[in-house]
């Protein structure tokens, strides 16, 4: 298991906030080099399944396993963009200011960033598009110049697989072109790429392979074998009322009628 | 209470020395908690330490001694482990548990204070509103100096806040600012809260003995909100943060000397006036900044409509109104003082005016043109988007504009829609 080639495997995962299971047994392999997509309705536990391969919530069962490791020997290799929503965009600091954060890890305590981290975050910036207000505070950006803030700081955590929770919520058509554009370049570049996605129309145009998910795993693989009319009926309509009255049952401590 | 004595002087330099160490440290901690949104953390740390202080002492430790400092922290640690005790065990929200821990270990601390009055060297009052009056007669000699207990506490923890800053401070910047992600990229997140926590919770003891457990509250919220309604960077936040926490404790002292009043109380007073000053004068978002730049796009507006009836008239279409309210007669007056309008009764456009006006009804059969093509938007509709509009249209939007509409020679109503004006025409119609 541990010599495998994929980039990102779950194995048997199911992950529970207090004691009720949100996300039942996902088993689900990632090969390496793809743009991969997590697609499935609101509450599907998308967002759940990305942070339970980060480590930023505790799995109730299973494994999960990224370049073919445990993720505490392979963080510095994993880089992370979160939902703008989670952060204060009012906090004072510049865009610079931000990028320059995906240094931070990489370098280590009582390290400032100096003039090799600038110039990376520079680039970073340039990536994206940003280059002409990276002396900005955060707070004056639109929407989509603050979500290719957070990919620019990734970048400059050059990691080899990115994990990107909601990437194109409340993005503007040319911001959403210019993202997709670099995570297919970072593709190119043999990385990995793993997008939390609600927008089923973008799906067959920029993504390789996606997981549909529902509360568990619905189905997995290329894009033109599971995007099938039977497959996204069973994902968006055949909410699973079962799993619900089992989760709240196991909450309570208690029995299902 | 102080009497203005200046045999004294020597006292009130020790007792403005260590208000102002103490606001240093407290206006350091406070600018990191008033970023993470957690102000109310450090008025619940406050409140919760008195219990830990109390023990210490009942202890056998001395007020601003090593023993109190430890017995504070702990009692803050437990106040926090508790709040997350009931938030996660009993079902509480955060905010809730929080008041349930901290007033509860504060009200412990008063019972125990007043319990045990005789074998505690405590008072009641000094635990509300400090002694910075008395700071100066505890004295411990240092290079034959004599110097305030207090002070030397204080100046203890500012050092030591000042070198655990610098030394974490990029964990604590992204800490703060995106908690999720600083974990994720194997930041220890955990660590650095619990270190805030301990910071916090040391210049809240060093701050006890001079203002009290509620002026403290002042002292780490109020300069750190101030400081941030007035720069964007977050290291110039903080230097602005403990400027203005100093200068509101030397400043309030003195007007507490002055009135013969609490000099704590004084204190919290000039900062919340500092907060209030900030408020009304910050750039850009500062009430101030906001009255002038409505107040001077009002009259713009108004400058620029009294321009456009003027040339409507002389296209023929109709009278021009009369100036009406007091705000057009001021406009009419500055445009006739700026050479737009000919003085006098009849006061036509000169040729200056008329080319500025012309590029105001430009954009505003632009945009009414726009409208007509692209928003399904009824005829007599159209005017009063235009109206609005007409006054934010530079010529790079409105060359794109005349573009669009190629082949369309008027505007809905079937009126030409004048031509641009000369590159050498003095002033365009600035956008905002």
């Amino acid at each position: 298991m541990s010599t495998t080639s994929a980039g990102l495997e779950f194995h048997d995962v199911t992950v529970a906030y207090g004691r009720r299971p949100v996300l039942w047994n996902v088993d689900l392999t990632v090969p390496g080099a793809c743009l991969f997509g997590i697609i499935g309705p609101n509450g599907a536990g998308k967002s759940t399944l990305l942070k339970a391969a980060l480590g930023l919530v505790p799995l109730a069962g299973g494994e999960v396993r990224i370049l073919g490791a445990p993720l505490e020997q392979v963080r510095s290799r994993v880089g992370y963009v979160p939902q703008r929503e989670s952060v204060d965009w009012d906090f004072p600091v510049t865009v610079t200011d931000v990028v320059l954060m995906g240094t931070y890890a990489r370098l280590g305590w009582l390290r400032r960033p100096g003039p090799r981290e600038r110039s990376l975050a520079a680039e970073c910036l340039d990536r994206v598009g940003l280059a002409d207000v990276a002396d900005r505070q955060i707070g004056r950006l639109s929407g989509g110049q603050q979500q290719r803030v957070f990919l620019a700081r990734a970048l400059a955590q050059q990691a080899d697989v990115y994990f990107l929770d909601e990437p194109m919520a409340g993005v503007d058509a040319r911001s959403q072109e210019r993202i997709f554009r670099v995570l297919s370049d970072l593709r190119a570049e043999g990385r990995l790429v793993v997008i939390v996605h609600h927008d089923l129309r973008s799906v067959a145009e920029w993504f390789d392979a996606v997981a549909l998910i529902d509360m568990r795993l619905v189905a997995t693989g290329p894009v033109a074998e599971v995007l099938t009319p039977e497959n996204l009926r069973r994902t968006y309509a055949g909410r699973l009322d079962v799993l619900d009255e089992i989760g709240r049952a196991v909450a309570e401590g208690g029995r299902t009628p | 209470m102080m009497e203005f004595d200046s045999t004294h002087l020597w006292m009130h330099f020790w007792a403005i020395a260590t208000a102002a160490t103490v606001s240093a440290g407290c206006a350091l901690v406070g600018s990191f908690l008033v970023v993470r949104r957690l102000s109310l953390l450090g008025d619940a740390i406050s409140h919760a330490v008195l219990p830990g202080i109390v023990l210490a002492v009942l202890a056998g430790g001395r007020p601003g001694g090593a023993g109190v400092f430890l017995g504070a922290v702990v009692a803050a640690l437990v106040t926090v482990w508790l709040t997350n005790l009931l938030g996660t065990h009993a079902g509480l929200a955060e905010d809730a548990g929080a008041g349930v821990a901290f007033t509860t270990l504060f009200a412990i601390g008063v019972v125990l204070v007043s319990a045990l009055a005789s074998r505690v060297d405590i008072d009641p009052g000094c635990v509300l509103y400090g002694i910075l009056e008395l700071v100066p007669f505890d004295t411990v000699p240092i290079f034959g100096l004599e110097v305030p207990r207090a002070l030397l506490a204080a100046a203890t923890v500012l050092v030591v806040l000042v070198v655990a800053a610098a030394l974490c401070w990029k964990e604590l910047v992204f800490t703060a600012f995106d908690p999720a992600a600083a974990r994720a990229a194997g930041l220890p997140v955990g660590l650095v809260s619990a270190g805030l926590l301990v910071a916090t919770s040391l210049a809240t003891v060093a701050s006890f003995e001079a203002v009290g457990a509620i002026l403290v509250v002042a002292m780490l919220a109020v300069p750190a909100a101030a400081a941030e309604l007035l720069v964007r960077r977050f290291h110039r936040m903080l230097v602005v943060a403990v400027a203005l926490g100093v200068a509101g404790s030397i400043v309030g002292y003195l007007a507490a000397w002055r009135f013969n009043t609490n000099a704590a109380g004084m204190i919290a007073v000039v900062l919340g006036i500092e907060y209030l000053l900030a408020a009304l004068l910050a750039p850009g978002d500062g009430i101030v900044a906001r009255v002038v730049s409505r107040e001077s796009l009002r009259w713009r507006v108004a400058c620029e409509d009294r321009l456009a009836s003027l040339w409507r008239a002389e296209e023929g279409d109709a009278a021009a109104l009369a100036p009406r309210t007091l705000l057009d007669r001021l406009a009419q007056a500055r445009l006739v003082f700026g050479g737009r309008i000919v003085p006098g009764a009849a006061g036509g456009l000169t040729d200056i005016g008329r080319e500025e006006a012309r590029v105001i009804v430009r954009s505003h059969r632009l945009w009414e043109a726009w409208l007509g093509r692209h928003v399904a938007l009824p005829l007599d509709h159209l005017h009063p988007p235009a109206e609005w509009i007409e006054h934010h249209l530079g010529a790079e939007v409105r060359g794109r504009i005349a573009a669009d509409l190629e082949g369309d020679e008027g505007d809905p109503h079937g009126r030409d829609i004048p031509p641009e004006g000369f590159p050498s025409r003095p002033a365009d119609a600035p956008t905002q």
